[in-house]
């Protein structure tokens, strides 16, 4: 049995997964803990120390009241927030792109984009949670976005060192993950929802992002070693239950493991982390049974970030990741949706930024993907087709942000390619060049 | 015999003393550990990542400590540049025993 997904479809929701909006300055945390957003943000959504310890902390950091009563005998306990951990964001944008995209106007003004609604706080002493619900303009509904709730120990120790260790539940293989050089909370930080975006992407950069769901747990050692490993199984939210799988291209056949290992050190002005990362999944499309594609990701990443007491301790941050995924695709191939069963997807992502205090940021960054060619998979067609089936893209994106307060962000930010879905002029055999999609794309992002 | 009777009495007293001692020096520990180390480590000494992020104070500096208890009771109740006030999650017994619990840090 054939099944695919619509060109258009695949090249709108790679866009979406390869640069997804990312809301994580959530003012819940802030209400909890009576701290400001710089405390745990360079600028949202990255994560400076602090705020990676309120999260590895399962979020529960508080010093607002709480109605509260101690376990005792065999009466458990309470630990409830007075004030609900309630937040939402609000976005609106413009994106333009170099040329138009055939029959439809340019210029788009999206208000709002998108709209999230967060809960997002301390559940109890040990227990606590992101969850995020999300209006996307295009689909004219609210979905389920980024999930993580955790509980968490902070007072083992191993070895005589300190241990924080703890429980996750997420929809989303690295929304757990404490840095942001990871695909869920990786740059760029925001991005357009109509401008065309690259059609290949790796699983682990988004591809199953709240199209699963895993259990998992975590550690850091001795504030320096930092594990995480997950299980996902799929779960396609929308669709009919239990999974018979006809709606969707992943349908994880057992569990998908997800693992994550890092290393992290600091000085006075210094953080430094280097990790790996990766996970494996068999999966049959369409189906629940049958024959199978197998996808294993690879993945090394680094984030530095250095703060400059001369210059009012401005921070220039670092990042890369790099991406390898190697695919069996068995059932696609016998289905006549690809060409050939073995393929290989390279993905490079980096990025400079220099953070003006928090109220200005500026970022530069480079992307590429490139492997396997492959006609069927990686079709033609006007605007997200692919020249001669090559998933290859390659390009640069400029950013600046400001924060007039730090719940009120506007970011310009433009998008240019020297290479999409595998040429740089006609790639899409209709007379379309890579740079025709290079975009501007305006951002109003209001938090309470 | 009655210094010996005293002395008994003295350490009859200090037997009765000492179990709430120790429990408020747990309690003090309990309290300094989920809502101090975070960003002053489990020494005082705000070395860690978290800390330095925030640039948390050296408890066991003499800056800390030469700050009289009322002015470190008042710090931990109303907080200070970065630090959060924690007055409203905090009883004024527990804010004193973090006080006492901070000056021992020095000590260690």
């Amino acid at each position: 049995m054939k099944f695919q997904i619509s060109a258009v479809s695949l090249s709108l929701l790679a866009s979406a997964l390869l640069f997804p909006n990312k809301s994580a300055a959530v003012p819940s945390y802030s209400r909890q803990t009576g701290l400001a957003c710089s405390s745990c943000h360079y600028a949202p959504p990255e994560l400076n120390a602090f705020g990676r310890k309120f999260k590895l902390e399962g979020y529960t950091f508080a010093t607002k009241p709480e109605v509260s009563e101690d376990k005792e005998d065999r009466n458990s306990g309470l630990h409830l927030l007075e004030a609900f951990p309630l937040s939402f964001v609000f976005d609106t944008s413009f994106t333009s792109t170099k040329a138009p995209q055939s029959s439809t106007q340019n210029g788009n003004f999206e208000f709002p984009q998108a709209v999230s609604l967060f809960l997002a706080g301390a559940w109890g002493s040990h227990v606590g949670s992101f969850v995020q619900v999300t209006y996307d303009a295009q689909a004219d509904h609210f979905s389920w976005d980024n999930t993580d709730i955790r509980a968490a120990g902070t007072n083992g120790k191993l070895f005589g060192k300190p241990l924080i260790y703890g429980l996750t539940f997420n929809n989303n293989p690295t929304v757990e993950d404490l840095w942001n050089s990871t695909p869920a909370w990786g740059f760029p930080f925001v991005s357009s929802n109509v401008a065309p975006g690259p059609s290949a992407g790796a699983v682990i950069n988004g591809g199953l992002a709240q199209d699963v769901a895993g259990v998992g747990g975590y550690a850091m050692w001795n504030d320096h070693l930092y594990f995480a490993g997950t299980i996902y199984r799929s779960e396609h939210l929308g669709a009919t239950q239990p999974n018979d799988g006809t709606c969707c291209g992943f349908n994880i056949r057992g569990m998908a493991p997800y693992w994550r290992l890092a290393y992290q050190t600091s000085s006075e002005s210094n953080n430094f982390e280097i990790g790996t990362y990766g996970m494996h999944m068999k999966s049959t499309p369409g189906a629940i049974t049958g024959l199978e594609d197998g996808y294993t990701d690879w993945a090394a990443d680094f984030q530095f970030d250095h703060t400059i007491p001369q210059w009012k301790n401005d921070v220039l941050s670092i990042r890369g990741t790099y991406i390898r995924e190697n695919s069996s695709l068995v059932a696609s191939f016998t289905n006549g949706a690809a060409d050939l069963v073995g393929h290989h997807l390279n993905t490079v992502q980096g990025e400079a930024e220099y953070h003006f205090g928090n109220r200005v940021s500026t970022t530069a960054g480079l992307f590429s993907v490139t492997g396997t060619a492959d006609p069927t998979l990686y079709p033609t067609g006007p605007v997200t087709g692919n020249l001669n089936g090559s998933p290859a893209s390659r390009g640069y994106i400029l950013s600046v942000a400001w924060w007039p307060q730090q719940n009120i962000g506007l970011t310009a930010q433009y998008t240019g390619y020297t290479r999409f879905n595998g040429g740089s002029t006609s790639y899409d055999a209709a007379g379309r060049n890579a740079d025709g999609n290079n975009s501007i794309y305006l951002m109003a992002r209001f938090v309470f | 015999m009655k210094r010996i009777v005293l002395g008994l009495a003295m350490l009859a007293l200090g037997a009765a003393a000492f179990p709430s001692c120790l429990a408020a020096q747990s309690d003090a520990a309990g309290l300094f550990k989920s809502k101090c180390v975070l960003c002053h480590a489990e020494d005082g000494s705000g070395n860690s990542p978290s800390g330095k992020a925030l640039k948390a104070k050296d408890l066991r500096s003499p800056e800390t400590q030469t700050k009289s208890d009322a002015e470190l009771a008042e710090v931990i109740s109303k907080g200070r540049n970065k630090m959060p006030a924690f007055a409203q999650k905090l009883k004024p017994d527990q804010i004193q025993q973090l006080v006492a619990y901070v000056r021992q840090l020095a000590k260690k």
